[in-house]
């Protein structure tokens, strides 16, 4: 059984068919990338697969379940980070961070928090108001991986952070991986995807077009790098 | 399933450590407003004679359509004559306190991805929208048991336990009503403006329905929800049951909301948005297209408002006539006290304070600037060839042409439904007199934009100090140079008063001396730092 198990899913927004037929496997200990342009719908995907929209054709399963059905028990073992974190201003980010993890249903690790923040430099006594993009981003990586989640689902998780904090995410991802956890990652950043991948699918237009591991990507790739690889993939055909 | 409940009270107390300031803040303002009331009227209402006095001038169209039906002429105190007057005020603020709670609590963090988050945490389908409904159930209570209570501590001549609650209750009955319309929007619409343009929208109209039943007194009025939060006629008959309609009322609009919040899918709303133009037009490429359209929908929703306003208000002008002949007493009380007919004293209260509310879409083009700088889009208009100056003038210049129209709107709308009762050049002095005010509370405005730009919120403390002193400033024996010390104070009442050239040449002045130091500071200071 597979982490995730994504079948024919089909989403329409009225009129607007978003995604036309979407088939997505994540084993267990993998670090799955999630590629594809802007709007071809990796985030439709994910909310999906997250059981906040709703599946108009197809099944979305996690761990086995309805992702729909069993939304809240399943996201017990679940952690997930936006792209765009919003958070309030009159919250300091230690207690945006407490408080998603104690609504996350897990017991509270004060040795894991007090490490992950030191590890993103994060001020948890700031107002959220004061934070910038980047910030605001660490405050719900630190509660991410704070609490003992099985299952990471992340989309465009680093697009704020600088260079030395993309590469404690990077530690961060290596360290879950290899306590067997899985990761579905969706990103624009090549050079991370191709670090920390195991296996990729590419998302286009509503449809998986390419996918497969790592190794099979650049069996396909023949000699070109990866970016070109996947910009070639990208391109209407 | 219990699942769509999960995590519901720590949901809960998150939002009593978010709302820990504002709600705190419009619970004693609310509780406040009915204390200031309760603490002036049995000083203005020294014996009998005064409460009679009173009453009769409550009872004429204008007022009931103001402020809603009277009752217990026979039996007058205090209390039911401060609770037919000012009760109405107080439904409203809670009213639009309720449709910002549910708001920023509802579409405000779906809108901006936090409920998101959240929804990706076991916490359950429907935990936010119950938490914010009994959040705001608790607030509402707590206003509702406050203003009671204060009521039976004041004792007030004329105020029963039953009373003070009946006063107490009507007001959150009604602030649980606007709080579930407003949940209910926003599962309709996908945007945070759509819902609060929806309650606003609502809260209109749900008045003027009001104003329309009370003043023909038929079921009109208990269509709505402030009408039937009248019925209880508290500190005379005190009847609950209009009471048990509204929280009736309420939890059907909860369930409704509720039952759609389980199914749709998050982000969306019920309504589809619609598709835009892929270019700009032409007229939309400068600086003075790009304040035409971001003004364009507020300005018409005003002028809309200004007209349906002048003809709630002009319809019953004709009724006016007819109930003064009907009440001979009444008439030579009125002739007694005033040189002028009851329909001039009449007009000149309604222009005095509709053209406060006129001055606000004019201000709101001039803090529109506060608005682009402090969510940083200014700071992308000045990176380009824009000189400050013809950016600061599009918009003052929208404001110019939206104080002369909201006017107009106004006077049009009293003049159509008024049945040839007015007389057309009469009246429409008697509004187009204000326009050195409004365009003083708008230099006041430009002011701060320019020169104080942090503190902007701060003009609307100075309007609301205006309006306060305009509507209860008389009533409440306030000096009269404290009344006349604002924006709007000293403008002639036209037509019982006469034309005086002077407080109006002051009020040009003063806004030719704000508008240049606001635009002046502006063309040099840092922009962004607000």
């Amino acid at each position: 059984m597979d982490v995730i198990e994504i079948k024919g899913l089909v989403k329409n927004f009225g009129k607007l068919t978003a995604l036309r037929g979407v088939d997505l496997n994540v084993k267990q200990g993998e670090v799955h990338a999630f590629l594809g342009p802007n709007g071809a719908g990796k985030s439709t995907t994910i909310r999906c697969l997250l059981g906040i929209l709703r599946a108009t054709k197809g099944s979305v399963k996690m761990f086995g379940l309805d992702a729909w059905n069993y939304a809240v028990p399943l996201h017990k073992r679940v952690a997930f980070v936006p792209g765009d974190v919003n958070l309030w201003n009159n919250f300091t980010g230690g207690e945006v961070i407490d408080l998603f993890l104690s609504l996350s249903g897990r017991t509270p690790n004060p040795k894991k928090r007090a490490e992950y923040l030191a590890r993103f430099e994060l001020d948890p006594t700031k107002k959220c108001r004061t934070y910038s993009k980047g910030n605001r981003q660490k405050v719900a990586l630190v509660a991410a991986f704070s609490g003992d989640a099985d299952l990471f689902v992340l989309d465009e998780p680093t697009s704020g952070l600088d260079p030395l904090m993309e590469k404690a995410f990077q530690d961060a991802i290596q360290e879950v991986k290899a306590e067997g956890k899985t990761v579905l990652l969706s990103s624009h950043i090549m050079s991370e995807v191709e670090k920390l991948a195991d296996s990729v699918s590419i998302i286009r237009d509503g449809k998986i077009v390419e996918g497969g591991s790592m190794a099979s990507i650049a069996a396909k790739a023949k000699g070109r790098t990866l970016e070109e690889f996947f910009l070639s993939e990208y391109e209407e055909k | 399933m219990e699942t769509n409940f999960a995590k519901l009270s720590r949901y809960f107390l998150f939002l009593c450590r978010r709302e820990r300031i504002a709600s705190p803040v419009w619970i004693i303002a609310l509780t406040a407003a009915t204390v200031i009331f309760g603490s002036v009227y049995p000083g203005m209402l020294p014996d009998e004679a005064a409460m009679q006095q009173m009453a009769a001038t409550m009872n004429n169209p204008a007022m009931i359509a103001m402020m809603g039906p009277v009752y217990g002429m026979e039996d007058l105190s205090p209390s039911s004559l401060m609770s037919q007057q000012c009760l109405v005020w107080v439904l409203v603020a809670a009213a639009i306190m309720n449709v910002f709670l549910v708001n920023r609590h509802s579409r405000v963090d779906e809108e901006l991805g936090r409920l998101e988050m959240f929804r990706a945490m076991p916490v359950g389908r429907m935990t936010g929208a119950v938490a914010t409904a009994l959040f705001a159930f608790c607030v509402n209570l707590l206003i509702s048991v406050l203003t009671a209570v204060s009521l039976l501590i004041m004792n007030m001549d004329g105020t029963t336990a039953a009373g003070a609650f009946a006063y107490g209750l009507a007001i959150g009955a009604v602030g649980m009503v606007f709080a579930a319309l407003t949940l209910l929007a926003a599962q309709l619409f996908s945007t945070a403006r759509g819902v609060t343009g929806f309650g606003m929208v609502a809260l209109g109209i749900l008045y003027v329905l009001r104003a329309m039943g009370d003043v023909r007194e038929n079921a009109l009025s208990i269509v709505s929800p402030l009408g039937l939060a009248l019925r209880p006629e508290a500190f005379y008959e005190n009847n609950y049951w209009p009471l048990f309609l509204l929280a009736l009322e309420f939890a059907n609009i909860i369930l409704l909301a509720l039952g759609i919040c389980a199914y749709r899918d998050h982000g969306m709303g019920l309504l589809p948005a619609g598709k835009g133009r892929a270019y700009a037009s032409q007229a939309l490429r400068s600086p003075m297209g790009l304040a035409w359209r971001l003004s364009i929908k507020s300005t018409l929703a005003w002028g809309a408002g200004m007209l349906l306003l002048g003809i709630a208000y002009g319809s019953v002008c004709t009724q006016i006539e007819s109930f003064l002949e009907n009440n001979p007493t009444m008439k030579e009380m009125v002739f007694q006290n005033d040189q002028s007919s009851i329909l001039d004293n009449y007009v000149a209260v309604i222009y005095s304070l509709m053209a406060m509310l006129a001055s606000v879409p004019v201000m709101l083009s001039a803090m529109r600037i506060h608005g682009e700088e402090k969510h940083g889009r200014l700071e992308q208009i000045f990176a380009k060839r824009v000189w400050r100056i013809d950016f600061f003038i599009a918009f003052l210049f929208i404001g110019l042409m939206e104080s002369f129209l909201m006017l107009l709107l106004l006077s049009t709308g009293l003049e159509v439904s008024s049945g040839g009762a007015l007389d057309s050049a009469t009246q429409l002095a008697a509004g187009l007199v204000y326009l050195p005010a409004v365009w003083c509370m708008t230099g006041i405005a430009v002011f701060f934009v320019g020169v104080l730009p942090k503190l902007t919120p701060a003009v609307w403390a100075i309007f609301a100090y205006s309006f306060f002193m305009s509507y209860f400033g008389r009533m409440l024996d306030f000096p009269e140079w404290v009344i006349k010390a604002t924006p709007f104070g000293s403008t002639p009442r036209l037509p019982i008063e006469d034309f005086a050239a002077q407080p109006l040449a002051v009020y040009i002045t003063l806004t030719v001396v704000l508008l240049t130091c606001g635009i002046a500071r502006f063309r040099v200071r840092d922009i962004g730092r607000v």
